[in-house]
């Protein structure tokens, strides 16, 4: 059963063809992930489908409603909720309320419920905290929710990053680049902590260039490459697939994942 | 007609100096310079006291109007910016410290040289013809040094070491700082120079409709409407705010109404900014 | 008494009412009602400084708003002349109560905000910045060139508010006006509304990817500021009981700017401090006639080099220096 739809998805710049009439379907409890060669289009992709860029032509669906087009702000609502690349969060706040803050969509009170404190914004407020407090421990980051955020170690805040996202009530998480720059240590760890997620409930769509870790974790793969699809497949499928090992052929070794 | 015309390259010349001590200053250290309106003001009452008090020659006075602005923007950025730019958390706070320079300096000005508006006669007397327009020799001197000085900038942004320091600077500090470039210096250099563009085009102004000690603010407005026009830190963009606001006002005082020129040029600004609220030529960042 | 909103622990969970609320009010009212009252009962010079004071500090809590969203608004003084003239032509030409017209202009101003808020406010930075300047002066022609009842574009002879008669009693009437502004203000800034403010104003992209209507919030805001800046604009324009288009320059917008900026914009009652002690200092400093402008603009820079974070940093600065000094 096809939960989110990428149909056609095109985008281009100018003269230049980013994303080239990209189609697939990601299914409900499922990891899905995109993979490519650096340059291969997968960031306007990602973008393209958490809707934080207007597609040229093509659209992406949830349950069969269309959100490409939508605000970012609306998407998130439907359920779907990305990461960003670089270490993003509320950097003046502490852990614990950075992920408090993300639980708005949790809120049954509204903004004037909220000024006057009524009973059910209170009940709100409570919600989130504990919300809060079981996803930073459930991460491994208990031990800092009171640390600022901007005090916190790099990996800290990639992880406070998912913790942020995750308070935002996702159906499906779009996770960017999720290992990018780890060591073998800490991508062990991250890909413990995205099979948490999926434990969770949570479908998880991953863009990543790191081979390795994508081949542990992926029950489906998509690949990439000079903006459109070239394969698609379970890792066992893509892993021999001719067409993909040339489209990466004078990366590293290491990056194939061999 | 034609006397629009010439009435709006007048002014635009004029203006594009103050456009471009601006747009040098905020390129270079992302301030955008409030006093700038009242460095303009030091600047033509200085003319005026080297002028008219000392009795030397106009040459003379805005040389030192120069040197003197140039020198306050340079001891302004030493002392006070660079100091509130290291021990900020919030980008803000050298906002604020333009807006107190501002304050400061117009005070000063306002306890040295009162409140009276104050004028000098023009250099070179006579009027020329040009179609059915009058063109004033004192303002074709006027904007012909305008230009030069146009030129002059533009040449030495592009073709002198310090002023492609400069350049770098504005587009990305920390590759500037790793090329080995003092950056310190150069900021200073940078504001120096954006200030005496300021102080230059007070002196020159003074000439034609003469200065008071509080028209800083007034001034400070049309550079940020020139810059709003134009794009922020962006070089052609200050000159081409200065044409449009050059044009604009000869345009509508021909036509309208004192106070209503103003009004039309805002709102007119403030439907472009609904459009393109980064300007002509800026970056789209807002 | 400094209310520090950042970092400030549990987030919404308190109610107006309850004992938070009122320690947080208690001292400033105590202050405002008792304090001063006391201390200036027979000057109504003073008395007029600090209603004029506290009708600022209304303006500047406003403009406080803004700033909590991440964004600089000189163009409060704007919406004070909105707000004064709303006041001025409803209780000349159309007779109405000021306690009718307070409201009033404070709705005309949050509409007119809410209008040209909701496409400007995707600006940032500078660009915002010199918009809101540019508003500031734009109000002030339209005022000169559209309002006709004198020359000049002014309006004379504001009644004054029924039942309010000695410089006391508009003392009180702006005490308590800045008392309920301070009271929504400080609650706003900690009830969940105020936590997304404080989220977008740190990352706007991070917070739209949570579901926050980004756009919709700023212009909350906005309006809210606006609203402010309209009521404190009738509250003086029946004080003085004429208004001109030149009551409110580019300079009134940056002093509300100032205000907060002085007192500390971490705190709400940041706004307040920087108002009541720039405007005592200027009044204190007037003894020294000549001087006076001038020693205002440098104490403003001393401020900005060694207290960039506002007066009310110092309490955590001097902790700071006293623990590390052990």
């Amino acid at each position: 059963m096809s939960f989110l739809k990428v149909e056609g998805l095109t985008k281009r710049f100018g003269g230049l063809v980013a994303v080239n009439g990209v189609s697939f379907a990601v299914n409900q409890g499922e990891i899905l992930s995109v993979i490519g060669p650096n340059g291969a289009g997968k960031s306007t992709l990602f973008k393209l489908i958490g809707s934080f860029m207007t597609p040229s032509a093509g659209r992406v669906l949830l349950d069969g409603a269309v959100i490409s087009g939508l605000s970012p702000h609306k998407v998130a609502r439907t359920g779907v909720v990305r990461t960003f690349q670089e270490t993003t969060v509320f950097k003046e706040m502490t852990a614990l309320q950075n992920v408090v803050v993300a639980h708005q969509l949790g809120h049954s009170a509204g903004p004037v419920g909220a000024f006057f404190a009524s009973p059910a914004a209170r009940a709100d407020d409570r919600r989130s905290q504990e919300n809060a407090e079981e996803i930073l421990t459930y991460l491994g980051l208990g031990h800092v929710r009171n640390e600022l955020a901007r005090n916190l170690p790099h990996g800290y805040l990639r992880t406070l990053g998912i913790a942020i996202a995750m308070a935002a009530s996702p159906r499906i998480l779009l996770l960017d680049e999720p290992f990018a720059g780890m060591n073998p240590e800490e991508t062990d760890r991250a890909v413990d902590m995205v099979e948490g997620i999926r434990r969770r409930g949570i479908t998880v769509l991953l863009v990543e260039h790191d081979m390795r870790a994508v081949m542990r974790i992926s029950d489906r793969i998509v690949v990439i490459s000079f903006g459109s699809k070239i394969a698609e497949g379970t890792p066992a499928e893509i892993r021999d697939n001719p067409t993909v090992i040339e489209a990466y052929l004078g990366q590293d070794d290491e990056t194939i994942g061999h | 007609m034609e006397q629009i015309l010439v009435n709006g390259a007048i002014l635009s010349a004029n203006y594009a100096l103050i456009a471009l001590g601006i747009t040098l200053i905020f390129g270079i250290m992302n301030v955008l310079n409030f006093a700038h309106g009242q460095m303009f003001m030091i600047g033509g009452l200085i003319v005026y006291t080297v002028c008219v008090v000392f009795k030397l020659p106009y040459a003379v006075g805005l040389l030192s109007a120069a040197v003197a602005v140039g020198l306050i923007g340079m001891l302004l950025e030493r002392t006070l910016f660079q100091r509130v730019m290291r021990i900020s958390s919030r980008e803000e706070n050298t906002m604020l410290l333009a807006v107190g320079t501002a304050l400061l300096l117009e005070n000063i000005a306002l306890y040295v040289f009162g409140e009276k508006q104050r004028g000098i006669p023009p250099m070179v007397s006579g009027v020329y013809r040009l179609g059915s327009a009058f063109l004033p020799a004192n303002r074709l001197l006027v904007f012909a040094i305008s230009l030069a000085l146009i030129a002059a900038v533009l040449l030495f942004v592009n073709f002198t070491r310090q002023g492609r320091a400069m350049r770098a600077l504005a587009q990305d500090r920390t590759a500037t700082m790793l090329m080995g470039v003092d950056v310190n210096r150069i900021s200073m250099l940078g504001f120096g120079l954006g200030a005496a563009l300021a102080g230059i085009a007070g002196g020159l102004l003074i000439s034609v409709s003469g200065v008071n000690a509080g028209i800083g603010t007034a001034i400070s407005t049309k550079a940020f409407i020139m810059i709003m026009i134009g794009g922020a830190g962006v070089i052609g963009g200050a000159l081409l705010g200065a044409v449009a606001l050059g044009f604009a006002e000869a345009i509508g005082y021909a036509l309208f109404p004192g106070s209503v020129t103003y009004l039309l040029i805002f709102t007119a600004l403030i439907l472009f900014l609904l459009i393109r609220p980064q300007g002509i030529m800026g970056k789209p960042w807002g | 008494m400094a209310t520090s909103t950042e970092a400030a622990g549990t987030i919404g969970a308190t109610s107006p009412g309850s004992r938070k609320a009122l320690i947080a009010i208690l001292p400033l009212a105590i202050l405002l009602y008792a304090v001063v009252p006391f201390i200036l009962r027979g000057q109504p010079y003073w008395l007029n400084v600090m209603t004029n004071a506290a009708i600022l500090s209304f303006g500047s809590l406003g403009v406080w708003v803004t700033f909590a969203i991440g964004r600089v608004n000189i163009a409060q003084g704007a919406f004070a002349l909105l707000g004064g003239y709303t006041t001025a032509i409803l209780s000349t030409v159309f007779g109405l109560s000021f306690w009718l017209c307070l409201p009033l202009s404070g709705v005309v101003a949050a509409l007119v905000g809410t209008l040209i808020g909701w496409p400007l406010l995707r600006l940032r930075g500078i660009y915002f910045a010199m918009v809101t300047l540019s508003l500031t002066e734009a109000m002030r022609l339209l005022f000169l060139n559209t309002v006709t009842l004198h020359d000049g574009g002014g309006v004379l002879n504001i009644p004054r508010p029924a039942g309010i008669d000695t410089p006391l009693d508009f003392y009180l009437f702006a005490a308590t006006l800045l008392l309920v502004g301070y009271l929504a203000v400080w609650r706003l800034a900690g009830s969940r509304i105020g936590w997304v403010f404080r989220s977008m104003r740190q990352n706007e992209e991070l917070a739209m990817s949570i579901g926050i209507n980004v756009a919709r919030y700023r212009v909350f805001a906005f309006a809210f500021c606006s609203a402010m800046g309209g009521m404190a604009g009738a509250s003086f324009a029946s004080l003085q009981q004429n208004i001109y288009p030149a009551t409110y320059t580019v300079t009134d917008s940056i002093n509300f700017m100032l205000y907060c900026f002085l007192g500390g914009l971490d705190f709400v009652l940041g706004p307040i401090v920087g108002t009541f002690g720039l405007i005592i200092a200027f009044e204190l400093l007037r003894s020294i006639q000549e001087y006076q402008a001038l020693l205002y603009g440098a104490l403003m820079i001393l401020v900005m080099l060694f207290l960039p974070n506002g007066v009310l940093s110092l309490p955590s600065i001097l902790g700071r220096f006293w623990r590390s000094g052990r």
